[in-house]
């Protein structure tokens, strides 16, 4: 499970730069906990029962 | 100072149509207004008094000719400066747009000014529209006009638009709604601000903060006011693919005062647990107002809008992410720290999370759909405490501790995941003198409902009346 993980700097650096985002180790530390919160909030929505439920994108376009 | 600053946009328009008062002198009036005031209020960025002058002569013109004009021909306004503008800078509210100048409209700006509306300047706002506080490092914080001295928040993102209509400084805005960046300024500021259905009014030309939960409207003083703007910049536009083209009804015409038989549910659990107590004994007397007016109020809980803040994280900064991950990479330096911050999440939400959360999102509609199925409107606080204090980040709401951000974006954001029509307008006052508001939420394109029972409550009340000493 992610949210259990501790997310470290240099995760946080590989990941964005998979995304073509070269940020230093200091422009990631301010923000790793805030992306370790939102992380596990997301991992707590793999618990609802979504399976069949249609994603929606865009809607009530009568 | 004078009255006209403080006259409706329906009235202006029928003193104009009726050459009680010429459009030169209100807008006149109004850019003095700014003149005196704006300075302390920073609620523009940038002020167009030639063209403003320029376009009040022609509507002038127009009416000594003899031309019919429409309810809006000669009022002024100003929309929030993510609204493209031909010849006007519109900035976003950055520095990396500091000087972009377009060569076209919005569609909503284009029909406003069709309908003889003059645009009297650009509006402040969060950069970018992303935060609800509306501070702005780049042209300075607007300051909320109930306290401009104690220098409490407006609310954003739509900060200037609600500091530039509370304090008369236009009678009009439009501002734009994520996750409540049209009713939260609306509620901190005391006026009467209106989101729209998704796919209401058109968003093309309209800079982007995340495409599928971005809302324009209006921003005025009252329910009246916003039914007159609505009505001009609703309906399909081709170049907003998510437009609908169901017909624009008559919105004026929707406001008759009457509310007997009106089912209203008024919003509990979420919505009220955290919510200051003169928030929420507002809120309460306000339902038992509309009771008396005829209207049938009982409670009900909405138990899937906890995990809106969660999923609505991930999509708004993922599709903000995808919008500005070009000058995130050339320019991060120029972005001011919090949005820079905000924007560095959304490469770590991955495609499946982003599913996930549009699956929550769907959750979360067809739930609000199933409430509405046996009432007419919702009601609830538009933000659970009045305006902060600027910087302040932590405050104390219910039992505990609160993040001021998380609170101001608590009670509107439900309804940008879901899309219904929601508006937020003044129901009361705090002992030290702010503003608090409530939200009526309607069923999907039913504005006309919500705009009925905003007006009806307006008839009832005075609250929209009042106006800041600080302006």
């Amino acid at each position: 499970m992610l949210a259990r993980m501790e997310i470290s700097v240099e995760m946080l650096k590989r990941t964005a730069a998979l995304g073509g985002f070269d940020w230093s180790d200091a422009e990631l530390e301010p923000i790793r906990p805030a992306v370790e919160r939102l992380l596990e909030a997301l991992e707590r929505l793999e618990a609802l029962p979504l399976g069949d439920v249609e994603p929606t994108t865009q809607y009530r376009v009568i | 100072m004078s009255e006209l600053c403080w006259a409706s946009m329906a009235d202006l328009g029928r003193m104009i149509a009726t050459k009680q008062v010429s459009p030169v002198e209100v807008v006149r009036a109004h850019l003095d207004r700014i003149a005196a005031h704006d300075g302390k209020l920073r609620a523009f960025i940038t002020v167009c008094a030639d063209a403003a002058l320029e376009s009040a002569r022609a509507a002038e013109a127009e009416l000594m000719a003899g031309r019919p004009v429409g309810p809006l021909h000669g009022v002024p306004w100003a929309p929030k400066d993510l609204y493209l503008t031909k010849g006007v800078r519109t900035s976003g509210g950055s520095k990396i747009l500091a000087d972009s100048v377009p060569t076209a409209d919005a569609t909503v700006v284009a029909r406003l000014a069709s309908a003889g509306a003059i645009m009297l300047g650009k509006l402040n706002m969060h950069e970018f529209a992303y935060g609800p506080e509306g501070i702005n490092a780049h042209y300075g914080d607007a300051r909320n006009p109930w306290s401009a001295d104690a220098h409490r928040i407006a609310g954003g993102s739509s900060s200037g638009s609600g500091a530039a209509v509370a304090a008369g400084l236009a009678p009009g805005s439009l501002g734009s709604d994520t996750g409540g960046s049209i009713r939260i300024p609306a509620s901190l500021c005391g006026i009467t601000g209106l989101k729209p259905t998704y796919g209401r009014a058109s968003r093309a030309g309209v800079l982007p903060l995340a495409w599928s939960m971005d809302h324009v409207g209006p921003m005025t003083r009252s329910a009246r006011d916003c039914a007159l703007m609505l009505g001009a910049i609703a309906g399909y536009d081709p170049a907003d693919p998510t437009t609908s083209v169901l017909p624009v009804p008559d919105y004026g015409a929707a406001l008759t005062g009457d509310l007997k038989g009106l089912r209203v549910g008024l919003l509990r659990a979420h919505f009220t647990d955290v919510a200051a107590p003169e928030v929420k004994t507002a809120v309460e007397t306000a339902a038992k107002q509309l009771e008396r007016a005829g209207a049938v109020v009982d409670e009900v809980n909405l138990t899937q809008v906890t995990h809106v803040a969660t999923a609505s994280a991930a999509i708004v900064a993922s599709e903000a992410l995808a919008y500005h991950a070009a000058w995130m990479r050339s320019r991060p330096q120029d972005y001011q720290p919090d949005v820079r911050e905000r924007l560095r999440l959304g490469a770590f939400v991955n495609g499946a999370h982003y599913v996930r959360s549009q699956q929550v999102r769907a959750l979360v509609a067809r739930e609000v759909d199933e409430v509405l199925a046996r009432r007419d409107v919702l009601l609830s606080p538009a933000t659970p405490l009045a305006a902060p204090v600027l910087g302040e980040r932590e405050t104390t709401l219910g039992d505990g501790p609160a993040d001021v951000r998380a609170a101001l974006l608590r009670c509107t954001r439900p309804f940008n995941f879901s899309g219904h029509p929601a508006c937020a307008a003044p129901c009361g006052f705090t002992t030290s003198g702010l503003p608090i508001g409530l939200q009526i939420v309607g069923r999907p394109f039913d504005e006309a409902t919500v705009l009925r029972v905003v007006d009806a409550y307006q008839r009832m009340t005075d609250w929209h009346t009042r106006r800041p000493a600080a302006a």
